[in-house]
């Protein structure tokens, strides 16, 4: 029955974004928080939302000093530089960054963004660029300068853009933080993973423990307020102690954003040749829960928000750039291996730079499509749309998500997640953001007469329970959508 | 060991020892799915006649040219060998061409080196009797399944016989099913001709088998035949034997038309095919005849004789055995044991068969889930073929739409669905089998139980009784495993009813065990504690009262329908123990912690405890990529498919499919 009810909303539809990009007109649900350039689309709806033109950037840098021991990303490892110094390679000196090879793929890159050609009817400025890596803070300013330039002229720049970087200790100094600052770079991540010495270099680290507090002093002298600092948890050889410490020195060193990661161990790294996740020497998978629940409880506890699964933030300081990611809205991407996701299609360049290489020669000949090809499959939108929401602590809007899939959908979902209402794992809130109780929230799903939008606003996973079990729910709602 | 209704004996493991002896894996001519072959098949029997040999004319062979018999052994005897030589010595099959064990049809009998459907072959005999002149001998070989799981198919066989050929090895002597198929031939009243086999085996020590024939049944020394069926050793004895010792059968050629139906299988192109004894009379092609259990009439298309395919002969006369199609559709219509008659005319129905009793039960449901209807499909049309078989439709929580399937025993239920893998390509789930109790209650109401599930956990009235049925088992050993035997044998509430020597090596006991001692791994038990040097029999024996119990077994709380049981209340503890332990190794962590336990009515007599899942979080998507974690989620969905859900508790089906085979 469930089935017959969906399958008509769930059809493909063919997702170019140089044709009738608002074909769901009918469906009139206004985004409350929708950026100002959104905004005058006011008729979009979640299944329309990535239809628009983007507003965000993401671009890759992959440059490393060495790869990290749990690092898969498309990265350029340029190994120990020439210098006679005798500091350790790794450590940054100024004026030492002239590295040929970042030349031609800062040039390569710049090409890729030219031949990038949209004729969206609108063309709003860019609001948000990411550098992301490898590790961005290895590219000389000016590079990072060509590249904005070339954005803004292709795009457009908007004058109030979150522009972010990633940095890593010991690959900046005052001079070039400065330099970056003055092109617009207006927030810094810091890659800063751990607080002990003994873990950054077991995880293959290029830097060490003073490194950290030297780079936070850079960041905190150069009077960048929005920067966020980059922890990891579950590492080979951590304690609770030595994450207790690290998130303490954390909140003293006071960022006005933390991103706290659980190691992933992927296969291929040197932690996948090495390690099994949950055995020793990395912490079991309680011991990880652990982790990740002190690391809610001592953040909240200093002021934080924890406002997506691994982020948390101070007042006003959400990374917009990632927030598009949560909402589902289109975002371009350039660079080695970097993802976009424009006209509802998602599309990764290729990851080796030989590769990337001709595609970028292909996209100039015309040979090449920038955004991907196929069409776009309604229950790929929707789960994306469940994946992505339930990352954040405002979880899925229940009302869009049932004018643009259905209220049955909405009604079988809510019927999977009952027990976990009932268990504390989901949380379910009115228009006002009260909590609908569970005894509540039964009753209105066992009622066949009762639309459940009526009654919920979102639905959203607790902190820290529904987001330690976050795959687990998530695909319960897969399924719901699959059948 | 009166019972001709003997029905199941467990040979759990039955595959190990037996798949050695014959792995030809040609196929199966009465497979319907074997289309190519039955044209063949069945074209032939016309085609044959005409062109290569002149038609068979049987009124040549009024009664006292029959000779009807049988090959009774215990397993891996060579019997079969013995028919194969049997055919090949008077040309019914031609020497070194066609595939060993002839009779043996079934991939699964093949595979196992066992029969399971009877067979029938005609031969003609040539030979000079004593005083009389040469003269043709029509002999009419109906093979028996060497399995007392089948002993409802030695039983029917039995019935068109005269006389049977006790096939023991020469080396390993009287063994348990020899010793159940020679009371089974017995009582029948059959001529019994002992043949001892395999002589030519370095061990043989037919001295030895000739004195266990004359202690355990009596028979003469001097009436043993000594062959190898393998060489041809002696063989030349065993016809001669057949035609002097087994009297012809008795009928009464003037009397009206009676026939005994023994056997039936279906033949997609034909309909049912009959296998039929006339008793009295003659039945030519065209008549009219009647069955006198369904009331059914039909006219006869075709009638012959199995020699050994079928053969057109246009009649069948007194004390011959042949078939007949009536273009009867399914195999139901056509009730073993029932008698058959000229329509309008009035005569006394032979003593027929007893209907099939079913003590093994165990429901059947489809590997993965989902699909019922193919399981359906194959169940129909396998049992269309194998009326031995009780099927009804049942419902699990756990395990979706699937059947209960009714079972002669162990064996056959193994068979049965090794056939259903087989020849329809059907992945199941059974459970674990149980036999039929019953229980009464303090209001006098009694209620038979084929599933435990169907059990009330908590009645409205006090059980004030319960009954189980119990067998006789024959077990025959050498004596230094006598010890370990009779541990086993308490240890499965079995009541001494025998022990004595057979000779100076070999033990015979005799013990009443309930059947649910039995059904599951008791087989295997012995065979390891003897070194596999026992052999095992067991006939049906009465029911008796017994302190039954219901096990559930509940995660959260809530019972898992196909993981009940019924025990003896003494062993209730160890079964709900091992019950929860198996969950436990094979449910994964969930969201909640899940409480396994094993409760008799309210009361809790195991439990355990999976704790919750911890941590199952989504990581990074980095720079926007969720293609990967996309993936990932995708892959943990399609897992939850394969679940079965019971309450709040996700069992994976593999989980069912371990528990419910180790248990």
């Amino acid at each position: 029955m469930l089935k017959t009810t969906i399958s008509p909303i769930f059809s493909s539809f063919t997702g170019k974004p140089r044709t009738s990009r608002f074909i769901f007109k009918a469906f009139k649900v206004v985004l409350q928080d929708a950026p100002p350039s959104a905004r005058r689309n006011a008729s979009t709806n979640l299944t329309t939302l990535h239809q628009g033109p983007p507003t965000s950037a993401y671009v890759h840098l992959p440059f490393c000093r060495k790869r990290c021991h749990y690092c898969d990303f498309p990265i350029l490892a340029l190994g120990t530089s020439s210098s006679s110094s005798t500091k350790p390679s790794y450590v940054y000196e100024e004026g030492k960054e002239d590295d040929p090879r970042i030349t031609n793929y800062v040039n390569l890159l710049v090409r890729e963004i030219k031949a990038t050609s949209t004729d969206f009817d609108a063309r709003p400025s860019l609001e948000t660029v990411f550098f992301g890596g490898g590790t961005p803070s290895l590219v000389p300013p000016k590079l990072v300068s060509l590249v904005l330039e070339t954005l803004s002229s292709s795009f457009g720049l908007s004058p109030d853009a979150e522009i972010s970087m990633e940095m890593d200790p010991g690959t900046f100094g005052a001079q070039k933080l400065k330099e970056l600052m003055e092109l617009g770079v207006n927030r810094v991540s810091l890659g800063v993973q751990a607080f002990q010495d003994e873990l950054l270099k077991a995880c293959g680290r290029a830097h060490g423990v003073s490194e950290v507090y030297e780079a936070i002093k850079l960041v905190k002298d150069c009077g960048v307020k929005n920067w966020s600092m980059d922890l990891i948890s579950s590492l080979p050889h951590q304690s609770l102690d030595m994450w207790e410490e690290s998130l303490r020195l954390a909140i003293e060193s006071q960022p006005n954003h933390v991103s706290v990661y659980d190691l992933q161990v992927e296969q291929g790294t040197k932690f996948g040749n090495l390690y099994t996740p949950g055995q020793s020497p990395l912490p079991s998978e309680t011991q990880s829960a652990e982790f990740y629940k002190t690391a809610s409880s001592m953040l909240r506890g200093a002021g934080y928000e924890h406002y997506e699964v691994s982020s948390y933030s101070r007042d006003g300081f959400k990374c917009r750039h990632n927030l598009i990611y949560w909402k589902n809205k289109p975002f371009y991407a350039f660079g080695l291996g970097s993802a976009s996701y424009v006209g509802g299609l998602r599309f990764s360049r290729p990851r080796r730079l030989k590769e990337y290489t001709s595609y970028v020669a292909d996209l100039e000949k015309g040979a090449a499509n920038w955004c991907g090809n196929g069409d776009v499959n309604l229950k790929d939108v929707a789960t994306d749309i469940i994946m992505l929401s339930f990352r954040t602590s405002k979880g899925l809007e229940v009302k869009d998500f049932g004018e643009a899939f259905g209220s049955e959908v909405v009604k079988s979902i809510c019927r999977v997640y009952e027990p976990y209402v009932e268990s504390g794992h989901i949380v379910c809130l009115d228009d006002m953001r009260r909590e609908v109780l569970s005894g509540e929230f039964k009753t209105l799903v066992a009622n066949d007469e009762v639309k459940i939008e009526d009654h919920v606003r979102y639905l959203r996973l607790s902190d820290p329970d529904g987001f330690l079990l976050s795959n687990e729910l998530i695909s319960l709602a897969f399924n719901v959508i699959a059948s | 060991m009166g019972s001709m209704y003997r029905a199941s004996k467990t040979l759990k493991s039955s595959r190990q020892a037996f798949s050695f002896l014959f792995n030809s894996l040609k196929s199966n001519r009465r497979d319907p799915l074997c289309i190519g072959l039955y044209q063949t098949y069945d074209f032939s029997s016309d085609s044959r006649q005409s062109s290569r040999e002149p038609a068979i004319d049987l009124t040549q062979f009024p009664s006292e040219k029959i000779r009807n018999f049988s090959i009774i052994a215990h397993i891996d005897h060579g019997k079969s060998t013995l028919a194969d030589r049997l055919m090949e010595l008077t040309g019914t099959i031609k020497k070194g061409l066609g595939q060993p064990q002839y009779l043996d049809k079934l991939q699964v009998e093949r595979e196992r080196g066992i029969t399971v459907k009877a067979q029938t072959a005609t031969m003609f005999y040539e030979n000079i009797v004593k005083d009389q002149e040469a003269s043709g001998f029509l002999l009419n070989l109906i093979d028996t399944p060497g399995h007392v799981d089948f002993s409802y198919e030695v039983s029917r066989s039995l019935s068109a016989c005269q006389g049977a050929l006790l096939v023991v090895d020469a080396a390993q002597g009287v063994q348990a099913q020899t010793v159940a198929n020679f009371y089974l031939a017995f009582e029948s009243n059959l001529t019994i001709v002992p043949v001892i086999n395999k002589i030519d085996q370095p061990t043989a020590d037919p001295d030895r088998v000739k004195a266990q024939l004359k202690s355990m049944f009596d028979l003469d020394t001097d009436d043993c035949l000594l062959v190898s069926a393998k060489t041809g050793l002696g063989l030349e004895h065993v016809l001669p034997a057949v035609i002097e010792r087994i009297p012809p059968p008795s009928g009464l050629s003037d009397s009206p038309l009676r026939m005994l139906l023994f056997d039936s299988f279906f033949n997609e192109y034909k309909g049912v095919i009959c296998y039929v004894s006339v008793v009295d009379g003659m039945l030519s092609k065209g008549d009219k005849v009647s069955f006198a259990a369904s009331g059914q009439s039909y006219e006869v298309l075709d009638v012959g004789i199995m020699h050994p395919e079928l053969t057109s002969t246009g009649m069948l006369l007194t004390g011959q055995v042949g078939y007949i199609v009536t273009g009867m559709r399914t195999t139901k219509e056509a009730r073993i044991g029932d008698t058959i008659y000229r329509t309008k005319t009035t005569v006394e129905p032979l003593p027929g068969f007893k209907p099939v009793r079913h003590m093994v039960f165990s429901g059947v449901y489809p590997a993965d889930g989902s699909d019922f209807d193919a399981l359906d499909h194959a169940m129909e049309k396998l049992t269309c073929n194998d009326a031995s078989v009780s099927v009804a439709k049942e419902t699990s929580t756990a395990l979706g739409m699937g059947f209960r399937c009714g079972f002669l025993g162990l064996l056959h239920m193994d068979v049965f669905h090794q056939r259903l893998e087989q020849e329809y390509g059907t992945q199941v789930i059974s459970t674990i089998p149980t036999v039929p109790y019953t229980f009464e209650y303090s209001d006098g109401s009694k209620l038979q139980v084929q599933n435990p599930a169907a059990l009330p956990s908590s009645p409205k009235y006090r059980v004030t009784a319960s009954w189980e049925p119990t067998v006789i088992a024959t077990i025959i050993l050498p004596s230094e495993f006598v010890g370990g035997v009779i541990n086993l044998c308490s240890d499965r509430r079995g009541q001494q009813l025998e022990y004595t020597f057979i000779d100076a090596q070999r033990v015979f006991l005799k013990y009443q065990l309930p059947l649910r001692e039995i059904v599951v791994d008791f087989y295997d038990e012995l065979k390891s504690i003897t070194s596999g040097y026992a052999s095992f029999d067991y006939e049906d024996a009465e029911y008796q009262k017994s302190d039954l119990v219901k096990v559930d077994i509940l995660l959260n709380g809530q019972a898992v329908d196909a993981l009940a049981s019924i025990v003896h209340s003494q062993k209730a503890y160890r079964v709900g123990k091992v019950l929860v332990e198996k969950l436990k190794s094979f449910i994964d962590r969930q969201m909640f912690e899940v409480m396994i336990q094993a409760a008799i009515g309210s009361k809790i007599i195991a439990r355990d405890t999976i704790s919750a899942m911890r941590k199952n979080v989504l990581a990074k998507c980095y720079g926007g990529d969720i293609t990967r974690k996309k993936k990932l989620l995708e892959k943990q969905k399609e897992g939850k498919k394969r679940m079965k859900r019971v309450g709040s508790v996700d069992i994976p089906h593999e989980a069912f499919q371990q528990i419910l085979k180790v248990s």
